[in-house]
């Protein structure tokens, strides 16, 4: 992608569609590791209901997004907003408490413990665990309910992707951050998690989806945003995405 | 054999009491891999919170409460204060800490365990106190294979034994307990998963402080005398402990305490006190060289 | 360590390790004092050092003796925590294994007199080779299983040279004295030369001041040899000059027995010098002192560990004279002042409230009906005379002065909890209890206000300035 990088980025299409209200909104957003600068003057909105992907090469910031979002990495300037409250100093408990959540890269379970042990501590922010909850993941994945016993540490991949997903759907977020949710899965499980990512999303859940994989995020999204060296280069619906030629030739091997 | 059956009712006195400050290093270390070296001050002052209390109700002369009260008394004591002050360390010299190198939480460690002795020095004097137990406390102890047990000891184990057993409920069955273990095996994960490990941290301080404190009671009780250098010694042999049974491992550091305990107390009867201390490192030594992860240990000492 | 062990490609990443590291931010005392070349530093050190005898008393000369085995300490442990890393908790153990060992070969105690030349080699040697031994039982010395095993020994070392007075041997019916237990072991020889015996301090102190030279200087050389280099890249990140094949284990293994071979000739020295040891010589206090000095000063560098060393020895001395403990108490106050508050108008509003503050507790006691001394009676100096007017002395100095501390030490905690906006309305009252605390409590009892000082001073710093005050800000020390 040879697009000239524009700090607010070039808009194919404005925003997001009017009626939305926006649930998550990163405004201004300037992050650093030391000295190095990693997020330059990102915007980013998600709005309620919304389905949106954050696309980009390696070590661009996407997950520095995510984790500025979610409060793991504080931005030097800028400011999170989240269901219309400033959580920019908030930290990442009290973000997690308002509803978000997160499937981190590379899925971190609890190794040592059992699945569900894992669920548990999904719902850590909701204090007393609420049975409905435990219930509606296991009808989501009902392979976890026949393994709730088993070690996190010695399930397969796929698996290991259903727990990750069903910890962070435990504490019934609005939002859910998911970081590369098809990294080492074979592509038929590639498809079956983004067919239930598009169930949850139906269900209500708006998303933030980090995808290396273009065109199966852009395939289910609403709209999208493309990442370059940490700067906003690209947005506009899933439609349009798709279609641009220099992301195509970019990406999407099209 | 009596002089064995004593030497084992004594060992194991002195190991639960190891087990519990060995409790203390490995929840801590297994959730911050920090050698808490100031651990045996925190257990110091349990035992002079429970001696003044016993002065305060009136102990050892003329308890103005029942003695079992009284008792109680000093182990809650004793331990909501242990607790509070492992807290404030926490607070005040490990959280700033928790970003810097591996070595600063450590000489600050030490900081705290000169201060801490010397304010005790400075507040209550070198002077000798004894529990004196046996001044309110003289009943005749159950019969053990043709021995003569001393109660209060009966006591201390049986307290030890509860108090571990409550633990590792608290670690494996509560809320609390899971996040500590996720805390444990990856802060960060926790911290996504909306966990605030500054809650969690501080919890497993008091806890683990509360523990040592308990202890330090028992110590006072078995062995009467309390003073400001008591906690160095017996932090080592709980740290000893710790190590032996695999640090961070909470069944090793009941191993690992008891172990020490029973070695302590077989040496010190049957060869000489001089070499019970000696031996116990010889044992740390040779564990640490044969099983570097310690007896039931899991972990590597060092994350690298 | 031999040369040629080192693998090829090792220098180039030293190389590139130091230059990695040193271009880094110094500490502004670190700039201050590089101004001039270490040379002249060095030389203008040296000179008071062979011209103080001259003016001092003997008194000063037991200081400067002192001074000097704490400086060799304090360059032994510099070696091995700054520049490889080790968090050795057992030095002082090797100290007294060289105490114990020269009085052990030089005295009455088993009627063996050897000659100084041949009792301190040997000893020096037995002595590494114990550290060599240990550094091996802890094979890989890696962070944290080093720490426990020198803290262990060092235990143990204070334990057997206690309880070594009644060994049972098996199959001997009277017990066996090998270390003297609490009483130590007396009437040491001294050293002596070709005949000539060393039979004053003075002697010592020369002694002293030449070892600590040819230490600072060796040091100084490794500083830019292939294996000084080596050594503080083992240091700072074991794994990557792992990674390179440099054979960390035994660059680690050799400083540690240098550093243990150093604490042994200074153990010697102290034998020769105090003509006894004993085991409370050799205990925890001492070993808190030294890594307060390593760290002080900045692990890692050769000035730093000979300023902090020679600060925190001399501390002590200051403290035990009243009206000397008095400046330093002052110019410690005044600097912590200095520091926390920033502007000179919060400076003066500070001062001004701490002395209204003042009268007001003064009122305050009057009003409570509590007992008290004139202040004249029980201190001299300047400061304490005009103190007098303003501080309230309780006549129970040992409660009301336990109350104060109690109080100062839970308002300290607080300062560090509230934000700047509610600190200069704590600070009149810390200003005003730690003066009451000083003059009613902590002066009477020097010993244990040093190690208290000592002990908030290693706090404080690991928080502030971890590096220390010529340190430079490193990777990772273990
Ligand atoms: N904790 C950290 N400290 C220093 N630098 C970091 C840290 N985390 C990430 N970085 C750097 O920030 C840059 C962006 O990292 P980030 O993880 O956000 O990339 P990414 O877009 O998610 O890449 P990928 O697709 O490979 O996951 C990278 O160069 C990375 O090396
Ligand atoms: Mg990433």
């Amino acid at each position: 992608m040879r697009a000239q990088p524009e700090p607010a980025g070039a808009a194919l299409s404005d925003g997001p569609p009017g009626p939305l209200t926006p649930l998550l909104q990163l405004s201004g957003i300037n992050t650093f590791y030391g000295p190095v600068h990693i997020l330059e003057d990102v915007n980013l909105v998600v709005g309620k209901g919304e389905l949106v992907c954050l696309l980009g090469g390696n070590a661009c910031g996407k997950s520095t997004t995510l984790k500025t979002a979610l409060g793991l990495v504080a931005p030097r300037t800028g400011t999170v907003t989240f269901d219309g409250v400033d959580v920019t100093s908030r930290p990442t408990s009290e973000r997690v408490r308002r509803g978000m959540a997160v499937v981190p890269e590379n899925r971190r379970l609890f190794a040592p413990m059992t699945v569900l042990e894992n669920l548990q501590i999904g719902a850590w922010v909701r204090g007393a665990p609420d049975p409905a909850d435990l219930d509606r993941v296991f009808e989501l994945f009902p392979l976890l309910e026949q393994r709730s016993a088993q070690i996190a540490g010695t399930l397969s991949g796929g698996e290991q992707q259903m727990v990750a997903m069903g910890r962070a759907l435990m504490s019934r977020p609005s939002l859910m951050l998911m970081d590369e949710p098809s990294m080492g899965l074979s592509p038929r499980l590639v498809e079956q998690s983004f067919e239930l990512i598009e169930t949850l999303h139906r269900d209500g859940v708006s998303m933030l989806i980090v995808e290396q994989n273009a065109n199966m995020a852009l395939s289910i999204a609403d709209r999208g945003y493309v990442l370059q060296t940490g700067r906003i280069v690209l947005r506009g619906s899933a439609q349009e995405l798709s279609n641009h030629d220099e992301l195509r030739r970019a990406y999407l091997g099209r | 054999m009596e002089l064995f059956v004593q030497q084992l009712v004594n060992g194991l006195t002195l190991g639960g009491v190891y087990a519990l400050i060995a409790l203390g290093y490995t929840l801590i270390y297994g959730v911050l891999q920090l050698l808490n070296f100031a651990h045996g001050e925190v257990y110091m002052v349990g035992a002079f919170t429970g001696f003044f209390v016993m002065v305060g109700l009136g102990g050892p002369g003329k308890p103005i409460v029942p003695v079992w009260l009284m008792i109680v008394a000093m182990f809650l004591a004793a331990m909501v204060v242990s607790g509070l002050l492992g807290v404030g360390i926490e607070r005040f010299a490990y959280r700033p800490l928790r970003e810097s190198t591996r070595i600063a939480p450590l000489i600050s460690a030490l900081g705290v365990s000169l201060f801490l002795q010397n304010a005790v020095l400075l507040l209550f004097g070198s002077r000798v106190r004894s529990y004196d137990t046996p001044r309110y406390w003289s009943g005749a102890g159950p019969q053990v294979a043709g021995v003569q047990v001393n109660p209060v000891r009966i006591l201390v184990l049986v307290l030890a034994i509860i108090l571990m057993v409550g633990l590792t409920r608290l670690v494996e069955k509560t809320a609390f307990g899971r996040g500590m273990r996720a805390v444990a095996y990856d802060r960060d994960a926790a911290v996504m998963m909306g966990i605030d490990v500054n809650k969690v941290i501080v919890l497993v301080f008091f806890v683990a402080s509360a523990l040592a404190g308990a202890a330090g009671v028992m110590v006072g009780l078995v062995f009467f005398n309390v003073n400001n250098y008591m906690g160095f010694l017996a932090g080592l042999k709980g740290f000893t402990a710790a190590v032996v049974g695999g640090i961070g491992s909470i069944p090793g550091a009941m191993l690992g305490g008891l172990l020490i305990g029973l070695i302590e107390s077989f040496t010190t009867a049957y060869v000489s006190a001089n070499f019970a201390s000696v031996l116990s490192f010889l044992v740390l030594i040779l564990v640490m060289l044969l099983k570097p992860r310690g007896l039931l240990g899991t972990r590597a000492i060092v994350k690298v | 360590m031999a040369e040629e062990s080192l693998a090829i490609g090792t220098d180039e990443w030293v190389a590139a390790h130091e230059g990695r590291t040193s271009g880094q931010v110094q500490g502004p005392v670190a700039r201050t004092f590089g101004r001039l070349p270490w040379w002249v530093w060095g030389s203008i050190a040296v000179l008071v050092a062979v011209v103080l005898p001259l003016i001092g008393s003997t008194y000063l000369m037991r200081v400067g003796v002192n001074l000097g085995l704490f400086l060799m300490l304090a360059l032994g442990l510099n070696l091995v925590v700054g520049y490889a890393g080790l968090l050795d908790i057992g030095y002082v153990a090797f100290y007294g294994l060289g105490a114990y060992g020269f009085a052990m070969l030089a005295s009455d105690k088993f009627g063996v007199h050897l000659p100084t030349v041949v009792a301190v080699p040997v000893v020096v040697a037995a002595v590494s080779i114990f550290g060599l031994v240990l550094g091996l039982a802890a094979r890989r010395l890696l962070g944290d299983y080093l720490a426990i095993v020198t803290l262990f020994f060092g235990q143990m070392f204070v334990e057997f040279a206690l309880s070594g007075d009644a060994i049972t041997v098996p199959g001997r019916a009277e017990q066996v004295d090998l270390t003297g237990g609490t009483n130590g072991i007396t009437d040491v020889d001294r050293f002596s030369f070709l005949g000539v015996e060393f039979s004053s301090d003075r002697w010592y102190y020369y002694l002293l001041v030449v070892l600590v030279v040819l230490l600072a200087l060796a040091v100084r050389r490794l500083d830019g040899s292939r294996i000084g280099r080596a050594w503080k890249a083992v240091g700072q990140d074991p794994l990557a000059a792992e990674a390179m094949t440099m054979p960390v284990n035994r660059l680690k293994i050799m400083a540690f027995v240098v550093g243990a071979g150093i604490a042994g000739l200074a153990g010697t020295v102290f034998a020769a010098v105090q003509r006894g040891v004993f085991p409370s010589s050799f205990d925890l206090p001492l070993l808190i002192l030294l890594y307060a000095a390593v760290i002080l000063g900045g692990s890692g560098s050769l000035k730093g560990a000979l300023i902090g060393a020679a600060l925190l020895s001399l501390l002590p001395e200051a403290l035990r004279e009243p009206s000397y403990s008095e400046m330093v108490f002052v110019l410690l106050l005044v600097a912590g002042l200095a520091l926390a508050v920033r502007s000179w108008r919060d400076r003066i509003i500070v001062v001004v409230a701490t002395v209204v503050f003042g009268f007001v507790m003064n009122l305050l006691f009057t009003l409570l009906h509590v007992q008290g001394v004139p202040a004249s009676a029980w201190t001299s100096g300047p400061v304490s005379t005009l103190l007098g007017h303003w501080l309230f002395v309780p006549q129970d100095r040992v409660l009301w002065g336990n109350l104060g501390f109690v109080g100062l030490v839970v308002l300290l905690a607080v300062l560090t909890l509230v934000g700047t906006r509610v600190r200069p309305i704590l600070l009149p009252a810390i200003v005003w209890l730690s003066i009451f605390v000083w003059f009613v409590r902590l002066a009477d009892v020097p010993s244990i206000t040093r190690q208290l000082l000592i002990g908030a001073l290693l706090i404080v710093l690991m928080i502030v300035r971890p590096q220390g005050l010529f340190g430079r800000r490193q990777v990772e020390v273990l």
